[in-house]
C-alpha cells in the first residue's frame, strides 16, 4: 500500500536477471519484483472492487444515513426488501424493458449486418453511421427521446394526430414509459450489435455462399440456412451482453423520467431503485441490501442463460454446424 | 471496524487524491484539498455569484478558495463526510437541510459563533428551517423560494376572467375559487388548460401549510388536514379536467408555456427564470399575483460549517459577508435571480425593477409580500422518504385513474411501512 516500494524494486531487477537463468531457482527478490510488476491491478482491484463489495455486504446489515453512526439491524433490510412492492416492481419493469428492447434490437442488428455484408457501395460509411448512436451522449439522447415521446407536443403524437389517430400520453402510461425507454436502448445498441454480427459474418467461409448460389438458393434461404446457424455463437454472445446491459439499465430511465421512475414508478429499473434509495433517500443500508438482492437475481438469470448456451452449443455440435 | 474503515478510506482517498491532483504541500493536515491557512467553500453552479466570491478574500481578509462542485453535490459531500477526508470548510446545503439534523453534531452550531446577533435581519421562517428542534443552528439562510400565481393576462381576459393582478388575486384568493376559474377557462377556451399538472396543486398547496408530515418530536402527522386538504384539492383539479398533464422539467412543459396551452401555474420565484427561458415569445403577456391559498415557499438553500472546519470564526465571517442584505440584492437577486432571505433586501429600492416580460409589472412586490407571509413549518429529516408515498399516489390518480380513496389508503400504508423501516414507529 505504500508508494515507496515500487520505486525501489526496478533498481534491483536488472542485477537479478543477470545471475539467474533457470525457471526453478528464482530468488525471493526476483519473485517480489514480479509480483510488484503485476500488483497495480490487484491494488486497484482491492481498493475499488473487492473493498466496496465486502463493505456493501457489511452495510446491508446496517441502518446508515451516510453521516452518523451505523446501527446493526441484522436481516431487517432484507426482510423489508422482500415486502417492498416497488422492489418487485422494479424487477418486473427491468425484465419487461429488457424483453421489449432486446428482441427487436438483435433482430434489426442481424438484418443490418447481413445487408452490410453484401457488396454495396460505401460500406464503411454505413458501418460508421450505424455505430454513431453508441458513442452519442446518453443524456442528449434522452432529451431528444423526451421530445419525441412528449405527452402534448411530442413528434410521435403529432404524427399520430396527422394520421387522425388517438394520441398517447407516452410518458404517463405504464407501457408508454417502457416503450420510450426501450426505444432509446434499441436506437443506441442496434448498430453496436450489428458491427459484432458483421465481424461474425465475415468469418463465415465465402465458399458456403458460393456453393449456395450455385445450388440456386434464394437470399432468404441463404440467410436462414447458412448465416443464422453459423452465427449462433455470436448471437448467444450478444444475447448475454445485452442481458448484462439490460439488467444494468439506469441512465436512460433516470434522464427520461427522473429518479422516481415517473408516474407509478413504471420506469423504475432495479439499478435506478438502488440509486434512489441510497443516494436520494440516504438509506445506504437498504441500498446495499437491494444491491445484493440484484446479485442473487442476476446469478439466477445467468444460470438460465448458461443452460441455454450449453444446450444450444450441444445441439450445434450434434448437427455438426459448429466448425 | 469503524475506525479501521475510516482510516482506510482516508488513506485510500488520500493516495488517490495525491496521485490525481499532485497536491504536494499538504503538510500535517493532509485531509484538506486547499493549503493550510485557507478555507475551502463548496457551492454548486448558480448558487453564489462568482463575482462576489472573487471579491470575498479582500473584503473579509480570509483566504477563501471557492470550489464549484458539479454533478451530484450531496453525494459528494456525504462521501467526504463518511470518509472523513477533504471535507469543505464551508458547504452549501440545499432545501433538504433537515436531513442533516440527526447528525447536527457534525456541524458547527452557528449560533455559538455569532449567528444569533444577526437573526433579526432575516426572515424568521427561513431562519428556523436551518435550526434543529433542540436549537442547534446547522444552516445559515441563503436564497428562498416564495411562491405566487403566474398567469397569462391575455388568456384570462379571453376567457372572461379578471386579468389585472390585484383583481385576479382577489377573485382567486382560495384554491377552490382558482379551480372554479379553471373550469370556466377550459369551457371558454377549449385546448387551453388552467394549469400544467395535478401534482402542482398538491405540492404548492402543501407548501403553504404550517405543518407537514412530522411534528418536532418526529411523530407522524401526515394523516392530518394539512396533507388531506392539498390532496382533496388535487383530486378536485383532476376531476375538473383543467390540467394538461404536462410534467415539470420537460420540453413538453416549455412547449406548453410558449404556445399558450397552459394559462397559469403556481410556482416559486425561480420558476420565473425557467418561464422566461422557455417562453420568450410570450413576453409581455404574463403577470404575477398572490397565489391562491396564501403564501408558500418552495426551494431555497443554506450555508453550513462542518465540524472539521479549520477556522469556524473566519468561515462565519465569509458566510456573513456572502449573505449580507446588501450582497443578497446586488449579487444574489440582481445578478443571479436568487431571491433574498434578508428582510431589508426585499424592500431594497434596487429590487423594485419593472419587468418587460410581465408587461412592466414590478413582480418583486408580489414575491416580497409572499416571502414575509410564509408560515414557519417544521421540515423533518424524513420528509424526503415519506413525501413520495403521498405524491406518488397523487400521480397515480391522474395518470392511471386510480380511485382517490384507495390511493389515500395506499399512501398511508406506504408511509407506515417507511416509518417502521426507519425505526420511527
Amino acid at each position: 500500500m505504500t508508494t515507496t516500494t515500487p520505486i525501489a524494486a526496478p533498481a534491483q531487477a536488472p542485477e537479478e536477471r543477470r545471475t539467474t537463468g533457470s525457471h526453478a531457482g528464482r530468488s525471493k527478490s526476483e519473485l517480489l519484483s514480479l509480483y510488484l510488476a503485476i500488483s497495480p491491478f490487484y491494488i486497484l482491484f482491492a481498493i475499488f472492487g473487492l473493498f466496496p463489495i465486502g463493505f456493501s455486504l457489511y452495510l446491508s446489515f446496517q441502518n446508515w444515513n451516510g453521516i452518523g453512526a451505523m446501527k446493526f439491524v441484522g436481516l431487517a433490510q432484507y426482510q423489508f426488501m422482500l415486502s417492498d412492492p416497488i422492489f418487485w416492481k422494479s424487477i418486473v419493469n427491468t425484465f419487461q424493458i429488457w424483453f421489449i428492447s432486446t428482441i427487436p434490437m438483435l433482430f434489426f442488428a442481424l438484418v443490418i449486418a447481413f445487408m452490410l455484408n453484401q457488396q454495396i457501395r460505401g460500406r464503411s460509411a454505413y458501418r460508421i453511421a450505424y455505430f454513431i448512436p453508441n458513442v452519442t451522449s446518453i443524456v442528449a439522447i434522452a432529451i431528444i427521446f423526451g421530445s419525441i415521446f412528449s405527452n402534448n407536443f411530442g413528434l410521435l403524437n403529432a404524427a399520430l394526430e396527422g394520421l387522425h389517430l388517438d394520441t398517447v400520453e407516452w410518458l404517463n402510461t405504464p407501457w408508454g414509459i417502457k416503450v420510450a425507454i426501450a426505444a432509446m436502448v434499441i436506437w443506441r445498441w442496434t448498430g453496436y450489435n450489428a458491427i459484432i454480427y458483421l465481424a461474425g459474418l465475415q468469418a463465415i467461409p465465402t465458399e458456403l455462399y458460393e456453393a449456395a448460389k450455385v445450388d440456386g438458393a434464394s437470399l432468404w434461404q441463404v440467410f436462414f440456412r447458412i448465416t443464422v446457424p453459423l452465427l449462433r455463437p455470436i448471437i448467444l454472445f450478444t444475447v448475454i451482453t445485452s442481458t448484462i446491459g439490460g439488467m444494468q439499465l439506469f441512465t436512460e430511465p433516470q434522464v427520461l423520467v427522473g429518479n422516481g421512475g415517473g408516474p407509478g414508478s413504471e420506469g423504475t429499473t432495479m439499478v435506478l431503485y438502488l440509486y434512489q434509495q441510497a443516494f436520494i433517500n440516504n438509506q445506504f443500508g437498504y441500498g446495499a441490501a437491494i444491491g445484493w438482492g440484484l446479485f442473487v437475481i442476476m446469478i439466477l438469470f445467468s444460470l438460465i442463460n448458461w443452460r441455454l448456451v450449453q444446450g444450444a452449443g450441444n445441439r450445434g455440435s450434434r448437427k455438426g454446424v459448429r466448425a | 471496524m469503524a475506525p479501521n474503515r475510516r482510516t482506510f478510506l482516508a488513506a485510500a482517498s488520500g493516495l488517490l487524491g495525491t496521485a490525481l491532483l499532485g497536491t504536494s504541500g499538504c503538510g500535517t493536515r493532509g485531509s484538506y484539498l486547499t493549503p493550510e491557512g485557507t478555507l475551502s467553500l463548496w457551492y454548486w453552479n448558480r448558487s453564489i455569484s462568482d463575482t462576489l466570491l472573487a471579491k470575498t478574500p479582500k473584503a473579509t481578509g480570509v483566504k477563501l478558495v471557492p470550489q464549484k462542485i458539479g454533478g451530484d453535490f450531496k453525494s459528494k459531500f456525504l462521501t467526504s463526510l463518511a470518509g472523513k477526508a477533504y471535507i469543505p470548510d464551508i458547504v452549501g446545503l440545499n432545501e433538504d437541510v433537515a436531513t442533516y439534523f440527526p447528525d447536527a453534531d457534525q456541524f458547527v452550531d452557528l449560533n455559538e459563533i455569532g449567528a444569533k446577533d444577526v437573526k433579526s435581519e432575516f426572515l424568521d421562517w427561513k431562519w428556523e428551517r436551518g435550526v434543529t428542534p433542540d436549537g442547534r443552528m446547522v444552516g445559515f439562510p441563503m436564497d428562498t423560494g416564495p411562491t405566487a400565481l403566474f398567469y397569462r393576462a391575455d388568456l384570462f381576459e379571453k376567457a372572461g376572467l379578471p386579468s389585472e393582478p390585484d383583481e385576479v388575486a382577489q377573485a382567486m384568493s382560495t384554491w377552490e375559487k382558482y379551480l372554479e376559474a379553471g373550469s370556466t377557462l377550459v369551457k371558454k377556451l377549449p385546448k387551453t388548460y388552467m394549469m400544467p399538472n395535478v401534482d402542482m396543486v398538491f405540492n404548492q398547496a402543501l407548501a403553504q401549510q404550517g405543518k407537514r408530515y412530522m411534528d418536532e418530536k418526529n411523530h407522524f402527522i401526515g394523516n392530518g388536514p394539512q396533507v388531506r386538504q392539498p390532496w382533496d384539492l388535487a383530486v378536485d383539479a383532476y376531476r375538473r379536467r383543467i390540467t394538461s398533464n404536462t410534467n415539470d422539467w420537460t420540453s413538453d412543459w416549455n412547449a406548453a408555456m410558449s404556445t399558450g396551452r397552459v394559462a397559469s401555474f403556481v410556482g416559486a420565484v425561480w420558476m420565473g427564470q425557467v418561464l422566461t427561458d422557455a417562453a420568450s415569445g410570450t413576453s409581455g403577456k404574463w403577470r404575477v399575483c398572490r397565489a391562491p391559498g396564501g403564501a408558500g415557499n418552495s426551494g431555497g438553500s443554506f450555508l453550513g460549517i462542518p465540524k472539521s472546519c479549520r477556522n469556524p470564526e473566519a468561515a462565519f465571517k465569509v458566510i456573513r459577508y456572502l449573505q449580507s442584505p446588501e450582497n443578497q440584492v446586488v449579487y444574489g437577486l440582481n445578478e443571479m435571480q436568487l431571491y433574498p432571505s434578508a428582510i431589508s433586501s426585499l424592500e431594497d429600492r434596487r429590487a423594485q425593477v419593472k419587468d418587460k416580460f410581465y408587461g412592466g409589472q414590478v413582480i418583486n412586490e408580489v414575491f416580497a409580500t409572499s416571502a414575509k407571509a410564509v408560515k414557519p413549518v417544521y421540515l423533518s429529516p424524513y420528509d424526503n422518504v415519506i413525501g413520495p408515498a403521498f405524491s406518488d399516489q397523487v400521480t397515480n390518480i391522474w395518470s392511471a385513474g386510480k380511485n382517490p380513496d384507495r390511493a389515500w389508503k395506499d399512501a398511508l400504508a406506504e408511509a407506515d411501512r417507511q416509518l417502521s423501516h426507519l425505526g420511527l414507529i
